[in-house]
């Protein structure tokens, strides 16, 4: 047992830091509390092709694919630094998590060529469309349908909370193909196709960052499919296992937190009930860190990950929120023009127990799976 | 950053794995607050196990994965600051270890060969005669006792002071990761036999929530021990010790809402570990002081 990161994990670290460094504009705190809007999309695209050239946007993707092989550390690593910066790369960070490596390895050879390489270079933007006005948590519910129209498919219905779709250059779409539970289809379509409509939904998480998204009698070629019909619960299961980890929340969340105690401190203000909750906040932090950092070392050695995962998003929701009540009470200027960072978190902060997967649908989990507590009758 | 055991500490884990698999069980008819492990302390006595992080192979990693281990036993022995405390300050020492705060009655004192004497800012050790130390009756499901006499008393220095303190901090976390650890596993059982409304409680989503929260607590807990550990590190041990009293607060309630009455009772063995629990929460100052190291070494706030 080892804590300590190798030379090499130390070195690559720095790099990420560097980068960040010279590649980040002076006004970049105050742009980034819109993760899904023009300016910030329109940056993302400048800084990850940058990051591309530099070798450090997809390290861990294979060689073929313009990648280095890189560990999973490497990527878990990257991340930690970009979320702690206020993730720069935007919706990217989805591309080279698990949209790319999904596409590599059931993507057609078309479908391939057409989608990895722009997403190799940091020139292009998807979105997920999975979340329904009736499917959420029951993503099995969901009503989309893309019923056969020769030899195309015509898809309609509609998606909502879907984040980046009002400058995504590509959906990667759950379409239902049949009537049963299990027929469920995957189409990577473009979204400037006919019969697709937008509707930025106005948030308190931040500019641009959710939508509806209508599909009216949008047609699209079979050959848009990922996979086969009714694959898709395959490959979405397959996609999220590159994202079990989930986002490294803990980084911002443990760097607001010092920022918002040197905040109070030029204020005097370090009463010990402010800094007990302080405290109670970065064990917090440290404890998602770890859980985390135990499932990337089980990764790195080709275990598959079990339900600590599920424990590993928990714990991260726990300590998001433990450092927004903290900065919520005892600097409450961070929601009325003080320190943008402290905004950004906040905002980032409220869906961390609700995107891509409910805190209470990881508690469930955790009881059947790592407790193996009796299931709920159905 | 690796979480994988060298082979010697793989192996030692095993081994006293299977040493305490033979202390599972609750001696037939058992109603007593607290069961004393006196076999077990002779087999780790005989295997020298005590001494086990002095090995450098083995290290406090070792230690700590074998208290937590052993704390998961219906069973208590003084184990923790034998295992961590003693070899890193003087190996010495003849055990068992135990401390003393502000004159309070403390785990194992009765029966301690060295004790830890804290008042306030110091500490200092002694080594009691049989006059010097009495047991008391308490809830606390550890053999407590208090100081009777004026046994000698050595004053450490203050780095000493300090390194124990951080010593102690990483004892009680590693102790209390497996307190938790077995007090959940007690009512994870007990939610999956005991039936209401005609299923298993288990199956009662507002209980799995709180279970499933009590486990990510837990697994914290742990992992934060280990790496205080690892590390031997002042703010480590800091976060560790304040996770530790923290969620220990918040499971040994829940544990008891989910047993009921059952719970109340000295047949049931939760109070086994519910109440070392307690004992470990007001140690070392409790939350607040804990939180207030947390604060120094990783804020610089002293007040």
């Amino acid at each position: 047992m080892n804590f300590d990161w190798s030379k090499e994990q130390q070195e690559f670290r720095n790099t990420v830091k560097a980068f960040l460094a010279a590649n980040l504009p002076d006004n970049w705190e105050q742009m980034a509390h819109g993760p899904g809007s023009a300016s910030q999309t329109e940056f993302s695209k400048q800084f990850c092709g940058a990051l591309a050239k530099a070798g450090l946007l997809i390290p861990h993707w294979p060689k073929q694919w313009g990648g280095q092989d890189a560990d999973h550390w490497s990527s878990f690593i990257l991340a930690e630094e970009m979320w702690a910066a206020g993730e720069p790369r935007g919706g990217q960070y989805m591309n080279v998590n698990w949209i790319g490596p999904t596409l590599m390895l059931f993507g057609s050879a078309a479908q391939q060529q057409a989608y990895i390489p722009p997403m190799a270079r940091g020139e292009t933007l998807w979105c997920q469309g999975f979340s329904e006005p009736g499917a959420g948590s029951d993503l099995a519910s969901l009503r989309t349908r893309a019923d056969k129209h020769g030899a195309n498919y015509r898809i309609n219905g509609q998606k909502i909370w879907t984040s980046y779709a009002g400058h995504a250059d590509t959906c990667f779409l759950l379409a239902r193909t049949g009537d049963s539970k299990k027929d469920i289809s995957i189409f990577l379509l473009p979204m400037d196709t006919e019969g697709i409509t937008v509707r930025e939904i106005p948030s308190i998480i931040g500019e641009g960052d959710i939508h509806e998204v209508f599909f009216d009698d949008v047609e699209i070629a079979s050959d848009a499919m990922l996979g086969e019909e009714g694959q898709a619960w395959e490959i979405v299961r397959k996609a999220l296992s590159m994202e079990r980890v989930g986002l490294p929340r803990f980084a911002l969340a443990s760097k607001v937190l010092h920022r918002a105690v040197e905040s109070l401190k030029k204020l005097d203000q370090c009463t010990p009930g402010a800094m007990e909750q302080a405290s109670k906040a970065l064990a917090a932090c440290e404890s998602a860190r770890l859980y985390s950092y135990h499932i990337v070392d089980q990764r790195c050695r080709g275990e598959l990950p079990g339900p600590e995962t599920s424990a590993a998003r928990f714990a991260t929701v726990t300590a998001e929120r433990l450092v927004s009540e903290f900065v919520v009470e005892h600097v409450p200027d961070a929601l009325a023009g003080g320190d943008p960072m402290l905004l950004v978190h906040h905002q980032r902060g409220i869906v961390a127990g609700i995107a891509s997967g409910a805190a209470e649908i990881q508690l469930n989990l955790i009881a059947s799976n790592l407790l193996e507590l009796p299931r709920e009758p159905r | 950053m690796d979480f994988s055991l060298n082979p010697d500490q793989a192996a030692i884990v095993a081994a006293i794995d299977r040493l305490a698999q033979q202390f599972e069980q609750m001696p037939t008819g058992f109603d007593g607050f607290v069961l004393p492990g006196d076999e077990l302390e002779k087999e780790l006595e005989l295997a020298q196990y005590f001494d086990l992080a002095a090995v450098p192979e083995l290290g406090p990693v070792a230690a700590a994965l074998a208290i937590e281990r052993l704390s998961r036993l219906p069973c208590t022995v003084e184990v923790a600051l034998s295992m961590l405390l003693r070899p890193a300050i003087n190996p010495e020492w003849p055990r068992p270890v135990a401390t003393v705060e502000q004159g309070r009655p403390g785990r194992f004192v009765a029966t301690a060969k060295t004790l830890v004497l804290i008042d306030a800012e110091s500490v200092s050790v002694a080594h009691p005669g049989g006059n010097d130390v009495e047991a008391v009756e308490s809830l606390y499901a550890y053999p407590m006792g208090r100081v009777t006499g004026e046994p000698a008393r050595e004053k450490m220095t203050t780095e000493q002071a300090a390194r124990t303190r951080t010593l102690l901090r990483i004892a009680c976390a590693a102790e209390m990761a497996g307190l938790l650890q077995a007090a959940i596993d007690a009512t994870v059982e007990h939610l999956t036999v005991r039936k209401q409304f005609g299923r298993p409680l288990g199956t009662f989503q507002a209980l799995r929530h709180r279970m499933a929260e009590c486990a990510v607590l837990a697994g914290g807990v742990k992992n934060l021990a280990l790496k205080a550990a690892y590390t031997g590190d002042a703010g480590d041990a800091a976060l560790a010790a304040l996770q530790a009293q923290h969620s220990a607060s918040r499971v040994v309630y829940d544990v008891h809402q989910m047993f009921g009455a059952m719970g109340m009772t000295l047949e049931m063995p939760l109070h086994l570990w519910t109440y070392r629990m307690k004992a470990l929460l007001s140690e070392l100052g409790g939350r607040g002081a804990q939180a207030a190291a947390v604060a120094q070494h990783y804020f610089a706030v002293t007040k």
